[in-house]
């Protein structure tokens, strides 16, 4: 009963959706008086998608607050305190691999590339390629947490080579993948995986909650950036050989 | 409604699945989490449809509206000054952007503030995005900005106070959410199909890639100065 209380106490996040959108919708109704001039048709269209957008977005926050954010925390931490802790890099590779196969973005991401490739990347190996890349990189988010390894040491190599693939890549190929970094980063991965991270550095000794436990939606966003360079290069490469 | 019926489901139900696995098999948490999680998940995901339709019906239109409206009206400089805004104006509306807010919030017991830290994550946008029309119109290739906008990252990584760094970065992760990703895109197609001459699939392309290197930065500033 004081949960349901909890949840259905959404006065905060109503003021805080409030201040999210007013600078958007204010810069629209500026430009609308100034130089737009749309029909009134067109505007209530606007207002009744504004309306569903404040009302979503007040749900999805307040459910993210009082019930994503705490539970995630929650089962770090309960990971964390487990005695064999190594668990958690499988864990992280299948909490990877769920939230990349399934996203909508990715999907289009993957026919985003077949086009490009003109249909020598399918778009099934596109969405293996990227799911397992998320996959792998959740999983060395995880190691690095446990053994407290520097962020820096993977993100500076991963960023590195993907700069030194950029002089070899197809123009489209590169736009296609650093456009892409986000498509993993999905509503799950930022509310429920993150707050997991932050509860297991919470749980261990030695380890930090902000210098450990932030770094994995970076590492995610890595991924489909190297993966999609990568089968770019493949492509031309197939390309040369066959002309 | 129900193609945002499918997003959400397929965006929210694998995750969920495999937590409930994991919490009969490796875990028993206490009952009442567990209501707790299926309460959340119920509300992110009636959340997540209502705020996808709306964004389809509403922002995405209005995103289109301006982007083709813009580059026709204003001079080069204005048109400047009104990209920043609006990079500016979408982060500050990005949801991913305010859970990452919380988190860090949260983590640092307080010290890096839910409003700066979202301030500074949308300045970075509004800049990168100012500068990726910049680059559309000086003609400067992709490859160039990009290369040139990481080295700078990797360089600056290293004088990044320890415990920024890793928030940094997540800030380039979290800003291409729903809201961002639509309406800089409308911007870029509007801005290309308005110059004429130069492939959509190239130039248009690549403004959310850029203007995810500009929080990554900002954050890092931030560190600098105030850590």
């Amino acid at each position: 009963m004081k949960m349901l209380l909890e949840f259905l106490s959404i006065g905060p996040v109503v003021l805080e959706v409030l201040e999210a959108l007013a600078p958007l919708v204010l810069f629209f109704v500026v430009f609308q008086i100034v130089s737009l001039r749309l029909p009134a048709q067109g505007l209530s269209r606007l207002a009744r998608g504004l309306a569903l957008t404040f009302a979503g977005l007040v749900l999805f926050l307040q459910g993210v607050k009082i019930g994503f954010l705490p539970v995630g925390q929650e089962m770090g931490r309960a990971l964390g305190g487990l005695e064999h802790k190594w668990i958690i890099v499988p864990i992280g590779f299948l909490l990877g691999l769920s939230a990349t196969a399934a996203e909508p973005a990715v999907r289009i991401l993957a026919r985003e590339v077949e086009t490009a490739s003109t249909g020598a990347i399918r778009a099934r190996v596109i969405i293996l390629a990227l799911s397992f890349g998320v996959a792998v990189f959740v999983a060395l988010g995880m190691v690095r947490i446990l053994t407290g390894v520097p962020l820096r040491w993977l993100v500076v190599p991963g960023y590195s080579i993907a700069v030194l693939m950029l002089p070899f890549s197809d123009r489209t190929f590169m736009s296609i993948a650093f456009d892409s970094g986000g498509v993993a980063t999905g509503p799950m991965t930022v509310t429920f995986v993150m707050a997991l991270a932050v509860g297991v550095a919470v749980a261990l000794e030695n380890r930090h909650p902000v210098l450990d436990g932030f770094g994995l939606i970076a590492l995610v966003a890595l991924a489909p950036i190297l993966s999609v360079m990568a089968l770019g290069l493949v492509y031309s490469w197939k390309k040369g050989k066959k002309p | 409604m129900k193609d945002v019926w499918r997003e959400t489901r397929q965006a929210v139900l694998p995750l969920a699945a495999v937590v409930l696995v994991l919490q009969t098999v490796v875990l028993s948490m206490p009952l009442a989490v567990i209501a707790r999680f299926l309460l959340g998940t119920a509300m992110v995901m009636a959340g997540l449809m209502l705020f996808l339709k709306g964004v389809r019906i509403g922002l995405l239109p209005m995103g289109q509206a301006i982007g083709a409206e813009l580059p026709k009206r204003t001079t080069f400089a204005w048109l400047l000054v009104l990209a920043f805004i609006l990079g500016f104006a979408v982060t500050v509306a990005e949801p991913d952007v305010r859970v990452l807010a919380y988190q860090v919030d949260f983590a640092s017991g307080g010290q890096i503030g839910r409003g700066l830290l979202v301030l500074s994550v949308a300045l970075g946008v509004g800049l990168s995005v100012g500068l990726a029309m910049l680059r559309i119109l000086l003609g400067v290739p992709m490859g160039w900005v990009l290369a040139a906008g990481y080295a700078l990252v990797l360089i600056l990584s290293f004088f990044v106070p320890a415990h920024f760094l890793p928030v940094a970065f997540d800030a380039g992760g979290v800003t291409t959410g729903p809201v961002t990703v639509p309406f800089i895109l409308a911007l870029g197609i509007g801005v290309v199909s308005v110059l004429g001459g130069r492939s959509a699939i190239g130039d248009g392309f690549g403004i959310v890639g850029i203007a995810s290197i500009g929080p990554v930065l900002s954050v890092m500033l931030l560190g600098i100065f105030y850590g």
